[in-house]
C-alpha cells in the first residue's frame, strides 16, 4: 500500500500588512508497486511510433527497436496496443476489428507485437492528432483498464493547424498520460511540450537514434513502476483567500494554476497524474487578507488525495509579526525553486527571441539564465546554456550568442529548461 | 464558580456557540447557561488529576498525557467565523487558529484560590506550568517555568508540577510531634517532591534526546496559618498582607541573585545580561535537585502567591505586585491573576506567566512575620 508524506518548507512569519504565502510542498510518495498490480485497477500502455515519409532509413530501424525494447519492460497482463501515425493513425498491434483494441501483455502477444513493429514502413505525412485520438478509443475500449499511459514518437512537425492538435490534447487530457519523444532535430519543442505538459508526460529530445531504445526501456520502466494510478493534489485556502498559482517544480516546473477543479467552495484539486517511489515539490502561493500583528492562521492545507481519501496533509500557515528578523527572512527552498522556474522561462523566452531572429532579446534572457542557473546550482542548465552561448561573466550574466550551434544543442536546451535541480541540503 | 478551563473550552449547552468566561448567558442563542455548563468540558474521558474534593480544569494536560489538543474530543467552533475547527487546531472556513488549550488556562479549586497561566506575547508556547489543591483550610501552589530552547519543556513543566503537587497533596507530615523533627519531616517532603518533579520532566523524552526538557519550580504549603515553601530556580513566592510590607519569601537561584549577594543593587542585578541564567534547575542534565525551603506564619490578611518570572520581571518588588493586586480591585483571586497577567502582557509580555493566589489570614489582622527557617540555604 502506498504511503504519502507531506512537507512544507516556508518562511510563516508575514509582515505588518503582508498578504502573500508562499510555501514548498514536498510530497514523498512509498510503497507504490507496480502499475496495474496493486488491486485498484488494469493498467494499459501503448506505443505510439511515427511512420511519416521524413522518418529516414536509420531513424526508422532505430524507432522499431525502440518500440520492441519498450515491449520487454511491459509487465505482463498489462494491456497494450500498438499504433503507428502518419497522417493517419493505424492499429499496428493487436490485429484486430472490432471489440476490445489492447490486449494483456504475455509471452505470446509480445511475439506477435515485435513482428508487427518490424513489417511497420514509413510514409505520409504527420497529422498528431489523430495519434492522440485514436490512443483515447483504444483505451475506451477497455474499461477495466484505470491506468493509461502512452509513448510517442516523433520527428518531426505536425502537419495540422495548432488548434485541431490542441483540441486533440483537450480531448485526451485527464483521460490518459504521455511521454513524448522528438528523434532528430525537425520536430518543435513547443509542440510537443504541449502534448506532454498537458497529458502530465516528459518531453526530450533523442539526438542520435541509438540511444533510442534505451530510452524507451527507461521510460517504460518508470512508467511500470508507477503503483498508484491516479492522485491529486488538493488546495484549501480559507474563505476570501486567492489562490496566486499552484506549481509543481521538482522534479520539471508544471504551473498547475489553472487545471483546479473544486472539491468544494475552499478546496481545488489539481491532477498529478500516476506515482512511483518518488518525490515531488509543489510551489503553492496565497494572497490572504493581512491580520494584526500577533495573529496566526491558517493560509493553505495541502493534500495529496487518491479517490475521496486524503492520504497526506501539510500546513501551510501565516504569522503576522512586526519583527522584521523573522519576516524579511525568504525560505531557502521558496528562494530557490523560484530561481529555478525563472530560469525555465529565461531559457525558453531566450531560444524564443533567437528563433524569432532577436538577438538583443536572446542574449539578455540567456544571460539572465546563465546567471539563474550558477545561482541554483542547476548544472545540467548550465552546461547545456554553454553549447548555445559564450559566457563572459557567469555572475553578472553577460554572455554572446555562439556564432554556430548544434540544432540538437538548442532543442536540448529547450526541453530540458524545464528540468530543475532540489536544494542542496 | 468551582473551576475555570480556557475561556475557549466553554460553549454553550443549547447551541454550541463560545462562551465568554463567567458568562450566565449565550450570546449567540441568548439562553441561560448554568453553573453545570461550565463542568461539561471536564468530560474528556481522563481521569481527572485531583480528587472529587479538589475539582481542577479539565483543560489542563495531566502528566503523561498527550498534547492538550488530542484530549478535546470535539473543539470549540471558530472563535472568528463560528465555523468547524478542524482537528489540525485551523478553522475549516477561515483559517483562524483556534487557541491552544495549553497557551492559556486558569484554575480555581475554590473562590478563595486561583490562577492563570499564559503565553504572553514574545514565546510562540506556554511553557510556564501551574498546579493547584485544596483541601479544607489547606491549599498547595506549585509554578514551574520551562526552560526555552530544550526539547518539549512545555510537556515536561507541566508534568513536573503535577508530580510535585501530587507528593504535596496529602496533609504533612507531623514527625515526631517536636517541631524539630516535624521541620525535618516537611523538609524532607520537599525534597521528595523535586525529586518526583525531576523523574517527571525527564520521562517526558526518551533517553537520547540531546537537550533534554528543564523547568524552576516553586510551591507554597498553607497549613494552619503557616506557609510552607519550597524553590529551585528563579520562581517565587510572594507573601503579600493586605496592609504593610509584603515578603518574597524564596530565593532565586540565578546569575541575579549571585550579583545581588556580591552587593549589586536588585533592580540593576535583574536587568543584567545573564539575569536570568538559572543555576538550578529540574532535568535530565540538573546536578543538584534539592530545594531551598522555608516557612513563615501568616499574621494578617493577604495573599500568598506563587508566580514565575514572567510575572516578577515587571514587578520584581513586594510594594510594585501589592499595588497591581490593589489595582485589580476584586477579593477573587481569579481575577486578581487575571490583572496580573494582563499586567505583565501590557508591560511588554517577553516571557510566560504564571500566577497562583491564594487568600490567607483571613482572620487575623497583625502583619506577617518570619517565624523561622529550616533546611538547606533558607531565607525568611
Amino acid at each position: 500500500m502506498a504511503e504519502f508524506t507531506a512537507t512544507v518548507f516556508q518562511n510563516e512569519f508575514l509582515p505588518d500588512g503582508g498578504t502573500d504565502v508562499h510555501a514548498i510542498v514536498t510530497v514523498d510518495c512509498s510503497g507504490a508497486g507496480t502499475a496495474g498490480q496493486t488491486g485498484s485497477g488494469a493498467a494499459g500502455e501503448i506505443v505510439i511510433i511515427d511512420t511519416s515519409g521524413s522518418m529516414g532509413q536509420s531513424a526508422m530501424a532505430a524507432a522499431k527497436q525502440a518500440a520492441q525494447a519498450a515491449l520487454t519492460e511491459i509487465v505482463d497482463g498489462t494491456y497494450f496496443a500498438v499504433i503507428s501515425g502518419n497522417g493517419a493513425a493505424f492499429l499496428a498491434y493487436p490485429l484486430v476489428n472490432s471489440g476490445p483494441a489492447m490486449v494483456p501483455m504475455n509471452e505470446a502477444t509480445r511475439a506477435e507485437a515485435t513482428d508487427a513493429i518490424s513489417r511497420l514502413r514509413s510514409g505520409g505525412g504527420t497529422e498528431i492528432s489523430t495519434w492522440l485520438d485514436m490512443a483515447g478509443v483504444l483505451f475506451t475500449s477497455v474499461p477495466q483498464v484505470v491506468q493509461r499511459h502512452a509513448i510517442l514518437l516523433t520527428d518531426g512537425e505536425n502537419n495540422e493547424p495548432a488548434p485541431v492538435l490542441d483540441e486533440a490534447i483537450a480531448r485526451a487530457t485527464g483521460f490518459y498520460q504521455c511521454d513524448c519523444r522528438g528523434v532528430g532535430v525537425d520536430w518543435k519543442v513547443e509542440e510537443i511540450r504541449r502534448i506532454a505538459q498537458a497529458l502530465l508526460g516528459t518531453v526530450d529530445i533523442i539526438a542520435r537514434p541509438e540511444t533510442m531504445a534505451a530510452d524507451f526501456q527507461a521510460m517504460m520502466q518508470t512508467a511500470m513502476a508507477r503503483g498508484v494510478a491516479n492522485a491529486e493534489l488538493r488546495v484549501w485556502t480559507p474563505q476570501g483567500a486567492q489562490i496566486l498559482f499552484v506549481r509543481q517544480v521538482s522534479p520539471t516546473v508544471e504551473d498547475l494554476t489553472h487545471r483546479r477543479t473544486a472539491v468544494n467552495d475552499l478546496t481545488g484539486g489539481y491532477p498529478t497524474g500516476a506515482w512511483s517511489d518518488e518525490s515531488r515539490d509543489y510551489h503553492v502561493a496565497v494572497r490572504l487578507a493581512a491580520k494584526a500583528v500577533g495573529q496566526e492562521q491558517l493560509a493553505a492545507r495541502v493534500q495529496l488525495a487518491i479517490g475521496d481519501e486524503v492520504k497526506a496533509q501539510g500546513l501551510v500557515k501565516a504569522k503576522w509579526s512586526d519583527d522584521s528578523e523573522l519576516t524579511t527572512r525568504i525560505d531557502q527552498q521558496v528562494a530557490h525553486y523560484t530561481g529555478q522556474t525563472e530560469l525555465a522561462l529565461a531559457i525558453q523566452e531566450g531560444l524564443a527571441a533567437k528563433a524569432a531572429g532577436n538577438e538583443e532579446l536572446a542574449t539578455t534572457k540567456l544571460g539572465r539564465a546563465v546567471q539563474l542557473a550558477k545561482e541554483t546550482g542547476n548544472e545540467e542548465a548550465t552546461s547545456k546554456l554553454r553549447k548555445v552561448v559564450d559566457v563572459e561573466d557567469e555572475e553578472a550574466g553577460t554572455v554572446r550568442l555562439k556564432k554556430t550551434v548544434e540544432k540538437a544543442d538548442e532543442m536540448a536546451l529547450d526541453t530540458a529548461s524545464t528540468k530543475t535541480t532540489r536544494v542542496r541540503q | 464558580m468551582t473551576e475555570t478551563p480556557a475561556a475557549s473550552a466553554q460553549t454553550c449547552p443549547h447551541c454550541g456557540a463560545l462562551l465568554e468566561t463567567d458568562a450566565k448567558f449565550c450570546e449567540a442563542c441568548g439562553k441561560a447557561v448554568g453553573a453545570e455548563t461550565a463542568a461539561a468540558p471536564a468530560a474528556t474521558g481522563e481521569p481527572s488529576p485531583l480528587d472529587d474534593v479538589s475539582p481542577i480544569s479539565a483543560v489542563t494536560a495531566r502528566p503523561g498525557t498527550a498534547a492538550p489538543e488530542a484530549a478535546a474530543g470535539s473543539r470549540a467552533p471558530c472563535l472568528q467565523c463560528g465555523g468547524a475547527v478542524d482537528d489540525d487546531g485551523y478553522c475549516t472556513q477561515c483559517g483562524t487558529k483556534a487557541p491552544d488549550p495549553r497557551d492559556h488556562f486558569e484554575e480555581q479549586p475554590a473562590p478563595w484560590v486561583g490562577g492563570v497561566c499564559d503565553r504572553g506575547i514574545r514565546h510562540h508556547r506556554n511553557e510556564d506550568a501551574m498546579a493547584m489543591a485544596v483541601d479544607g483550610p489547606r491549599v498547595v501552589l506549585v509554578v514551574c517555568d520551562g526552560v526555552s530552547n530544550t526539547v518539549d519543556s512545555h510537556i515536561g513543566s507541566m508534568n513536573a508540577a503535577h508530580a510535585v503537587l501530587d507528593v504535596l497533596r496529602p496533609p504533612l507530615p507531623r514527625g515526631l510531634g517536636v517541631p524539630e523533627s516535624r521541620d525535618a519531616a516537611i523538609t524532607r517532603l520537599f525534597t521528595d517532591a523535586a525529586a518526583a518533579g525531576q523523574r517527571a520532566i525527564a520521562a517526558t523524552v526518551p533517553e537520547d534526546v540531546p537537550n533534554p526538557p528543564s523547568c524552576t519550580l516553586v510551591a507554597a504549603v498553607l497549613d494552619d496559618d503557616v506557609v510552607h515553601f519550597c524553590g529551585i530556580g528563579d520562581s517565587r513566592i510572594y507573601l503579600l498582607p493586605d496592609a504593610g510590607d509584603g515578603q518574597m519569601l524564596t530565593v532565586d537561584d540565578s546569575m541575579a541573585q549571585l550579583l545581588i549577594l556580591g552587593g549589586t543593587p536588585r533592580a540593576e542585578a535583574e536587568a543584567s545580561k545573564q539575569a536570568h541564567s538559572i543555576t538550578k534547575w529540574l532535568g535530565k542534565d540538573s546536578v543538584e535537585i534539592v530545594p531551598r525551603v522555608g516557612q513563615v506564619r501568616v499574621t494578617g490578611p493577604g495573599w500568598l502567591l506563587a508566580c514565575s518570572d514572567g510575572l516578577w520581571n515587571y514587578a520584581s518588588e513586594p510594594a510594585a505586585i501589592q499595588e497591581q493586586i490593589a489595582a485589580a480591585g476584586s477579593d477573587d483571586p481569579l481575577v486578581i491573576a487575571r490583572h496580573l497577567v494582563a499586567f505583565a502582557n501590557a508591560s511588554g509580555g517577553q516571557d510566560n506567566i504564571a500566577a497562583a493566589l491564594a487568600r490567607v489570614g483571613k482572620n487575623a489582622d497583625a502583619a506577617p512575620a518570619p517565624v523561622a527557617a529550616h533546611g538547606g540555604e533558607t531565607d525568611g
